[in-house]
């Protein structure tokens, strides 16, 4: 008895960290170009539920595997095997099937819905070896499908790099509602898809920036008429004010630890950045000077604050080490840089660049070595946000009063379209890990 | 007896090292288990709760005060004013020539009415980027405003707001558009 669960406890751990086991299929996330992993994600088997189900999750989940320009979805029309209901309770999925149509690996999974609630298995195995990879079941609503879909694409970019994925994550941004001139702030999956709307007040709601743990969002609110910073529960709606101090406002970035908000206030005629603590305690000013100082991205350390400044005569972005009287430059583009984003990694720092007559996405160490243009357009691409890995941004692109977000990979050799169905959407930013 | 306890102990084992490799510290929205590693052997059920869902959908706040949301949709409107607007170069907030004659009323008429209260509203066009925009309106108003307190005007009755660039007066994408819509707006309360 007790052997056979130690055995079980091995084959837990196994399945657990694939990369030890899974050796023969390893990729190494950090060197692109290699030779692409070709994966099969044959329909889904729905023993209850709708029919759709079977092809919009492997879909959901080809979608998040293109983004790692890591693996090749094989198409459908070659597959040899139909999935079924008994390769869940035993039956030996037909590996050399798979191989011959040149498959490494093949994602099986089975749905079932009952009433509201879906359970869905995924699998992932090696068509080599056979094995198991990774396994999951998932139970949750059954609106939020793609969620379980997205979390399973998680588990296998891990199985074959060791890497956690992000594919689970969600951008917050404002746009236009249909009916009026307010904006509201928006919650998107990183797919385009589940488009929830966070505010109602037909006001304009501005600047969303998610808490480290990804349940509440503090954004600026006109909705009395003035603007003031406010902090949402994302789960419940419940907000309130948090800071009521000077006239407008903007909220940069929360402290690594979610205590507080570095926010950009005006308190004494011009923008300063201050550190305001959320449970009311005060505010305190973290950078200042007579000019306009806003767009405080905090480092995931929290020991420095990257900033704007238009100290020099144009806005530029500044990094400021705590404790330290030391302000120093590090954007060098072009004479209008702004809204920098710090990376979660903590190596990188995204802004935007005007150079050319086009304002761009760069990014820079934060030390101001190895600036980089990453994103230019024909048009005007705005407002970076690093994704939790630091490997993806995403950002505004806006042309003759058109706009739309974009996702890009952090070298700017991947991009791609993520919404464009509201008008004037903008200042995206990306949730940390769910 | 002794197999039925040893058996729980490993349950224990078995979900501690769950919650360590999974990393599942972390309310998840949707709840997942590992599955069996295959044929071969059965199902591990790893005793877990039964599955629950811990999403919830997100809902708008709860109902704002008629008041509230009033100003709020308010703000989104152009208010009238009896002065015309002032107007600014790009990225820049100090007062041009043409405008301190219109500043000149503006401080005339305050004078006057020294019992007036004024919102003075700051705008930008919409190029660069609109967080620093709704600084760059803050500084534009409150430019205007040290100009009027220049003039005599008592400070008291003047507050400014920042619309950044979000109220453009006009919706099209030309310099001459752009040129209007960096601007100082009057409002009389």
């Amino acid at each position: 008895m007790i052997r056979y669960a130690g055995a079980l406890i091995l084959s837990l751990l196994l399945l657990l960290l694939p990369s030890v086991s899974g050796a023969v299929l390893y990729i190494d996330i950090n060197a692109p170009g290699g030779k692409r992993m070709p994966v099969a994600l044959p329909d889904f088997v729905v023993t209850a539920g709708d029919a759709s189900l079977a092809r919009d999750l492997p879909e959901t989940i080809a979608g998040d595997l293109a983004m790692t320009s890591l693996f090749d979805v094989i198409a459908r029309q070659a597959y040899l095997e139909r999935i079924a209901p008994e390769h869940f309770a035993g039956r030996q999925i037909s590996f050399p099937d798979w191989k011959m149509i040149g498959a490494e690996a093949v994602v099986i999974g089975k749905v079932e819905v009952r009433g509201d609630t879906m359970t869905l298995e995924m699998r992932l195995y090696d068509a080599t070896l056979g094995n198991l990879m990774a396994g999951k079941k998932y139970t949750g609503p059954v609106r939020r499908f793609r969620k379980m879909a997205h979390k399973f694409a998680n588990e296998v970019l891990y199985a074959f790099t060791g890497v956690r994925g992000i594919f689970d994550t969600e951008i917050a941004f404002s746009a236009r509602p249909e009916k009026g001139r307010g904006k509201e702030i928006y919650v998107i999956g990183l797919d385009g898809r589940e488009l929830r709307q966070v505010t109602d007040n037909r006001s304009f709601n501005l600047f969303p920036r998610w808490s480290p743990d990804g349940e509440i969002l503090a954004y600026t609110s006109y909705r009395t008429g003035v603007p003031q910073i406010y902090v949402q529960n994302l789960g419940t709606g419940a907000n309130r004010l948090v800071a009521r101090h000077g006239n407008s406002k903007s909220p940069g970035s929360f402290s690594p630890s979610g205590d507080a908000l570095y926010a950009t206030l005006s308190v004494e005629g011009n923008s300063d950045i201050y550190r305001v603590m959320l449970n009311g305690s005060g505010l305190q000013k973290v950078v200042g000077g007579w000019g306009i100082e806003v767009s405080p991205s905090v480092s995931p350390d929290g020991k420095s604050v990257a900033f704007v400044s238009d100290r020099t005569g144009s806005p530029q972005v500044y990094v400021k080490d705590f404790g330290s009287s030391n302000e120093r430059r590090v954007s060098l583009a072009g004479h209008y840089s702004t809204s920098p984003s710090w990376s979660p990694a903590g190596d990188r720092i995204a802004f935007t660049s005007l150079s050319g007559g086009r304002y761009s996405i760069y990014t820079v160490r934060p030390d101001g070595s190895d600036q980089r243009l990453v994103v230019s357009e024909n048009g005007d691409c705005i407002d970076p946000s690093f994704s939790p890995d630091g490997r993806y941004l995403v950002y505004t692109f806006r042309k003759n009063g058109y706009s739309e977000l974009k996702i890009a990979s952090g070298d700017g050799q991947w991009h791609r379209g993520l919404f464009r169905g509201l008008s004037a959407a903008g200042s995206p930013a990306w949730s940390p890990r769910q | 007896m002794k197999g039925l306890a040893g058996g729980k102990w490993v349950l224990a084992a078995l979900s501690i090292v769950l919650l360590l490799a999974g990393g599942c510290a972390k309310k998840e929205l949707v709840k997942s288990t590992d599955t069996a590693p295959g044929a071969g052997i059965s199902a591990p059920a790893p005793v877990e709760k039964p599955e629950q869902i811990v999403s919830e959908p997100l809902k708008p706040g709860p109902q704002t005060a008629m008041a509230e949301a009033a100003a709020g949709v308010a703000a989104t409107q152009e208010k009238p004013s009896p002065f015309p607007d002032i107007h600014f170069d790009y990225d820049k907030s100090f007062i041009r020539e043409d405008a301190k004659p219109v500043l000149q009323k503006v401080a005339d008429f305050l004078k006057k009415n020294p019992g007036a209260a004024m919102i003075i509203e700051g705008h930008c066009d919409e190029r660069g980027t609109s967080e620093y925009n709704m600084a760059l309106g803050e500084r534009r108003a409150e430019s205007a405003k040290s100009y009027l307190v220049s003039l005599g005007v008592k400070s008291g009755g003047l507050s400014t707001v920042s619309f950044g660039e979000e109220k453009p007066i006009d919706p099209g994408h030309t310099e001459a558009a752009w040129a209007k819509n960096r601007r100082a707006h009057f409002v009389l309360r």
